[in-house]
């Protein structure tokens, strides 16, 4: 059956951030320089093409955009200014807002206002949560914050908002997963996906993959920024009040909001200041890349790329300060910096992990692990044939 | 003219250090008593040349042979007015090829001198062919299209009065179709600024305009064209010193496309010149009903880079297409817009105008054979080459076939058939003919045929790398689109050019020199016609068309088309055709004057007739590189290997030169030859001399022919060195000292 061409459809990615690829006259320079593209997943020419041909199905259908991690080395090689590599960013920002089946994405992506909107409407919304629900009487003399919001209570919240998430990404994993496998789905046994499903640790924890592209140096900012928002995430929804408090599992040494000061050996200080150090080490550099521009991959930003970066720092930096306040015992700037850090963080984490950049943590890993599940299942086929 | 001869020896560049030149000079003085002889460390210098001058003024020496470099360097040093010069190459082609002082190498030199003092001997200086008819500086253009009326503004600035014939009642030729252009570097499509060229010819008091005109015929030659204008009421005569051909093309015919392309099937599917005279009035839409186009496909190469079709690229359809393309984009923003192609083509700057199509988000699909279906809608099928599966377009308001450019000059019958029909009876020569069509452009009273004879696809070119504009045709230039497919800017290039060439032709003719490849040539050839016996080969064989016939088949030649090969001098089997400088007998006393060693002395000569627009400059190219070659080679240069003489080859063998070697042009399609056919005729002749051979009673393979280009320097001293030694087997020409 023949392809059917829709030409407006390059026309609908400028919202996702597309720019120069109408240009790409098909000479394949970037997928022969992409250290990434193997001989049965190619990229980025072959997407450019269905983009092009407004060929919407073989795009959501392709695991591709999330095999790449945007070291720019097609863009630099391109001799037609078509920046392959920022089209490739477009596609997993199309894709992600697909893989949504809530439409919420859509909107995040393609509307400043929505975009803005939506971060507004939830910090304000915690704002004034956590102003008129609080511990009836707040310790002013020491800063305290589990007498104002205790961790228990916190956690609770947490894991109401955690599980809400988890299930929206987990869905739209789901979808992802169903359409990268295609006429596949269903199809493997199993066993072929325990087997493989090693791969799915390795590549979330490692990244392996994006180590192979040209400049490590990204890599590296990539592992720093991950590794730091794992571990912090880690001890908030895991630890925040020293395990899973609700059905009691409580460790009291555990706790991460707590109002001692933990010695400085302790360990969740020490990965506190890790991740701190991490997310604000990646997150500063990447936020100075895309202000100068220098490197590729950081020369055309979308407003979904700011927001994510500025969120992320600002949830760090004010977590700084809490800590600061706390050493220094400063009750009221200690409450007041609580609840701007809340109002900062909720909404990364209610926006960006579902519906936009963060989704990423979980589509690119699952997309490397389908592949190399097809791949050996393939190779079984193979064998039996 | 009484001669005054004078030998004068360089020993500069190395010469002196590898040659005796004492023994050298005793050649001329004692073996050709040349009164004067003289050496000097430095020729081509300012004493050097002053030394020969003072001879000239103070002895009254106009007879120069000049022993020192190749005659293809230092030529406007030895140029001495009112003096005959020959130039002997000792350094190029004897001590930088050759061993230092070695025997060979010195006999190599005198026999080289002999050469040269018998050539001065035999040479005259030439005078300058005069017309006895009226000399005319008019230029006449034919095609008042793009090109025409710009040739025809261009001769006017240079201050020549033109002459522009348009065969349609008004001026503009295809243009008059176009609304918009696209001109580079393109920032966005242009209004068509036609009418302002045209008003600035017309307006134009040195261009007289001949409208719904054709011509009725062209006869003469440069200077001297006789041009009869056929007009509506009656005929205009103009003489005019050269001709501009620019008569333009004509689109492919569609019927003759391919049906899967759906021409004819639907009034929807037209063709990219009809998309230009349909959008003149401004709206594009649909032609079947006059609705706005929301969906449109451009088919590339409609015919073209087909072998069935036209075998070439147009260059120029990619380029409208898109400009189309674009122009169908800014009436609707929103409209889906294909183009469909094999290659996109759009030479130099075009290529910003491919990028602003595909930046308003036109869709481009690599086939090499779609498909029309006209059938239930308009669509289009294509095997996307770049996607690896099959597209469907449907919805299609329109479907436009991008068809080729074709030479005005490839309509008309043949007259290549007519002739070989005639020839029966005649001895033939198998030289090909050229392609000539009664297109009904120029009707030249020529006797080879009325129109320019075609090179490759029916186009009037000459050879397209070296000489553009040039046609077989001396003083007629083609320019625009009857000489290859081209665009605006470059029709435009071309109209400039060709009048510059009709300008240089003028000039030239008008102090009696010949023009391109020989420009500035004095000589031009004398016919001794009561030993003509009518045979033809003279004006078969001239590769312009210089020489027409009496009705007796008596050779009347046109000295003003000539371009000085002396091909004719080489097909004559009489022998009377000749130049005051070269001719038959002139160069057979050269050839003649090589010393031939006896047989024991095992010293075999072979004598060399080398081209001298590529073999030759070839041979310097090898010495100039230090290039070792056979010491027995003796080297003379031809004005074109198509001058070559078989009587020549005969004298040389009946003298006991032990082979000859010719070295020409590469010949066929993409032939090098400056005069176009000279050394597959010398080939051609060549095989008639086994004839001679077998008389004498010698092997065939004491005469070889071989093609080199000048890049072929370094292949040449192997070629001759294995040429030496096949001799060296075959044994020594048992005519020696007969």
């Amino acid at each position: 059956m023949s392809v059917k061409v829709d030409p407006n459809f390059m026309k609908d990615l400028k919202a996702f951030g597309l720019t120069d690829a109408n240009k790409c006259m098909h000479c394949g320079n970037c997928t022969a320089i992409c250290p990434l593209s193997e001989k049965d997943t190619t990229f980025p020419r072959k997407l450019i093409k269905y983009a092009q041909m407004g060929m919407k199905d073989k795009i959501l259908q392709s695991p591709e955009p999330w095999l790449c991690y945007y070291c720019g080395d097609c863009s630099d090689n391109c001799p037609r200014g078509a920046d392959p590599g920022e089209f490739m960013m477009s596609m997993r920002r199309y894709l992600t807002s697909r893989y949504d089946w809530t439409g919420f994405s859509k909107k995040f992506y393609t509307s400043h206002i929505f975009e803005y909107a939506a971060v507004a409407v939830v910090a304000i919304f915690i704002g004034l949560l956590l102003t008129f629900f609080h511990a009836a009487n707040p310790n002013m003399e020491h800063a305290h914050i589990n007498s104002v919001w205790p961790a228990p209570a916190v956690e609770i919240g947490d894991m109401i908002m955690g599980t809400i998430l988890a299930l929206l990404l987990l869905s739209n994993t789901y979808r992802c997963a169903k359409f990268v496998m295609g006429d596949l789905w269903g199809k493997i046994p199993l066993g072929v996906y325990i087997r493989n499903a090693w791969e799915l640790v390795v590549h979330f924890l490692t990244q392996k993959q994006f180590s192979k592209c040209t400049d490590q140096m990204q890599w590296f900012v990539h592992l720093m920024i991950m590794t730091g928002y794992a571990t912090v995430f880690l001890l908030v929804v895991g630890f925040l009040a020293g395990g899973i408090h609700v059905i009691g599992l409580s460790w009291e040494n555990l706790q991460f909001q707590r109002d001692v000061i933990y010695p400085i050996w302790h360990p969740w200080r020490l990965l506190g200041y890790y991740s701190t150090f991490a997310i604000m080490y990646g997150t500063t550099y990447a936020i100075i890349g895309r202000l100068k521009k220098e490197k590729t991959p950081y020369k055309n930003s979308h407003g979904t790329d700011w927001m994510f970066l500025i969120l992320l720092q600002l949830t760090t930096l004010t977590g700084i300060f809490i800590h600061f306040t706390r050493l220094l015992d400063w009750p009221m700037p200690t409450y007041v910096l609580y609840v701007i850090h809340m109002m900062v963080a909720i909404p990364m984490l209610v926006l960006e992990v579902p519906f936009a950049k963060w989704a990423h943590l979980a589509f690119r890993p699952v997309a490397l692990f389908l592949m190399k599940v097809k791949e050996d299942y393939k190779k079984d086929m193979d064998t039996f044939a | 003219m009484e001669k005054k001869s004078a030998v004068y020896i360089c020993t500069g560049c190395g010469i002196g250090d590898a040659l005796d030149i004492d023994q050298l000079s005793q050649i001329a003085t004692d073996e050709f008593s040349v009164p004067i002889c003289k050496k000097h460390a430095n020729l081509c210098s300012k004493e050097g040349v002053e030394l020969i001058k003072k001879d000239m003024a103070d002895e009254g020496i106009n007879t120069i042979a000049i022993a020192a470099c190749s005659p293809r360097v230092m030529y406007d040093t030895f140029d001495f007015e009112g003096c005959i010069v020959d130039r002997v190459n000792l350094r190029e082609q004897v001590v930088w090829c050759q061993k230092e002082n070695d025997e060979d190498t010195q006999l190599m030199a005198e026999d080289y001198l002999r050469m040269g003092i018998t050539k001065i001997n035999g040479m005259e200086l030439p005078e300058g062919y005069k017309p006895e008819e009226e000399f005319s500086r008019d230029i006449l253009v034919v095609g008042g299209g793009l090109t025409g009326l710009n040739a025809a503004l261009e001769g006017a600035k240079a201050g020549y009065s033109m002459v522009l014939v348009e065969k349609e009642n008004e001026l503009g030729g295809f243009q008059r179709n176009v609304k918009e252009i696209a001109v580079s570097p393109f920032k966005e499509v242009t209004a068509n600024d036609l009418p302002a060229l045209i008003r600035e010819v017309t307006e134009n008091e040195k261009i007289t305009v001949y409208t719904g005109s054709t011509m009725e015929s062209v006869s003469g030659g440069p200077g001297i064209f006789k041009a009869k204008v056929k007009k509506s009421d009656g005929i205009a005569e103009h003489k005019v010193g050269a001709v501009v051909l620019a008569a333009g093309w004509k689109p492919y015919n569609p019927e003759k496309l391919d049906a899967k392309l759906g021409y004819g099937q639907s009034p929807d599917v037209i063709t990219n010149a009809m998309f230009e005279e349909s959008s003149v009035e401004g709206k594009i839409a649909r032609p079947s009903d006059n609705k706005d186009v929301e969906n449109i496909a451009f088919l590339q190469c409609a015919g073209s880079r087909d072998p069935k079709h036209l075998p070439y690229c147009s260059s120029v359809c990619c380029t409208a297409s898109l400009k189309q393309a674009i122009r169908v984009k800014q009436q609707n923003p929103d409209a889906g817009v294909y183009i469909i192609y094999k290659e996109i083509r759009t030479p130099g700057q075009s290529e910003d105008l491919y990028r602003a199509a595909q930046e308003l988000g036109i869709v481009f699909i690599r086939c090499q054979d779609p498909e029309v279906k006209v059938d239930g809608g308009l669509a289009v099928e294509a095997d996307d080459e770049l996607l690896g599966e099959r597209v469907l377009i449907d919805n299609l308001d329109m479907v436009v076939l991008a068809t080729g450019m074709v030479t005005v000059s490839a309509f008309g019958r043949d007259i290549t058939k007519e002739q070989q029909a005639e020839s029966d009876d005649e001895e033939d020569l198998d030289v090909p003919l050229d392609v000539i069509r009664r297109s009904n452009l120029l009707n030249l009273e020529y006797r080879q045929g009325p129109e320019l004879p075609a090179l490759n696809n029916d186009f009037p070119d000459s050879h397209f790398i070296c000489f553009p504009y040039e046609s077989r045709r001396t003083g007629i230039y083609p320019a625009g689109t009857i000489r290859r497919p081209m665009g605006i800017g470059t029709a435009t290039e071309d109209a400039a050019g060709a009048v510059m060439k009709a300008i240089q032709c003028i000039e030239l003719t008008s102090k009696g020199a010949a023009v391109h490849p020989r420009a500035g040539d004095m000589t031009f050839p004398h016919f001794e016609m009561k030993r003509c016996t009518q045979c033809k080969r003279c004006t078969v064989e001239c590769p312009f068309g210089a020489i027409n016939e009496d009705e007796k088949a008596n050779p009347l030649p046109q000295p003003t088309r000539c371009r000085r090969c002396g091909v004719c001098m080489g097909a004559c089997p009489e022998r009377i055709i000749s130049f005051k400088n070269y001719s038959v007998p002139i160069i057979g006393d050269v050839i003649k004057s090589i010393n031939i060693p006896e047989e024991d002395e095992e010293k075999p000569r072979i004598l060399v007739l080398a081209c001298e627009n590529d073999a030759y400059p070839a041979l310097d190219m090898a010495g100039l590189h230090r290039m070792k070659y056979n010491a027995w080679v003796r080297v003379v240069p031809l004005r074109c290997l198509g001058s070559m003489n078989l009587v020549w080859i005969a004298d040389s063998m009946s003298k006991g030169v032990d082979g000859v070697f010719l070295l020409g042009c590469k010949h066929g399609d993409d032939y090098q030859c400056h005069f176009i056919k000279g050394s597959e005729l010398s080939e051609i002749r060549l095989s008639k001399v086994s004839e001679t051979l077998d008389r004498l009673a010698l092997e065939s393979e004491r005469v070889r022919f071989e093609a080199v280009s000048i890049v072929d320097y370094d292949k040449l001293p192997a070629m001759l060195d294995e040429f030496a030694e096949s001799i060296e087997e075959i044994g020594p020409n048992p005519f020696k000292g007969w």
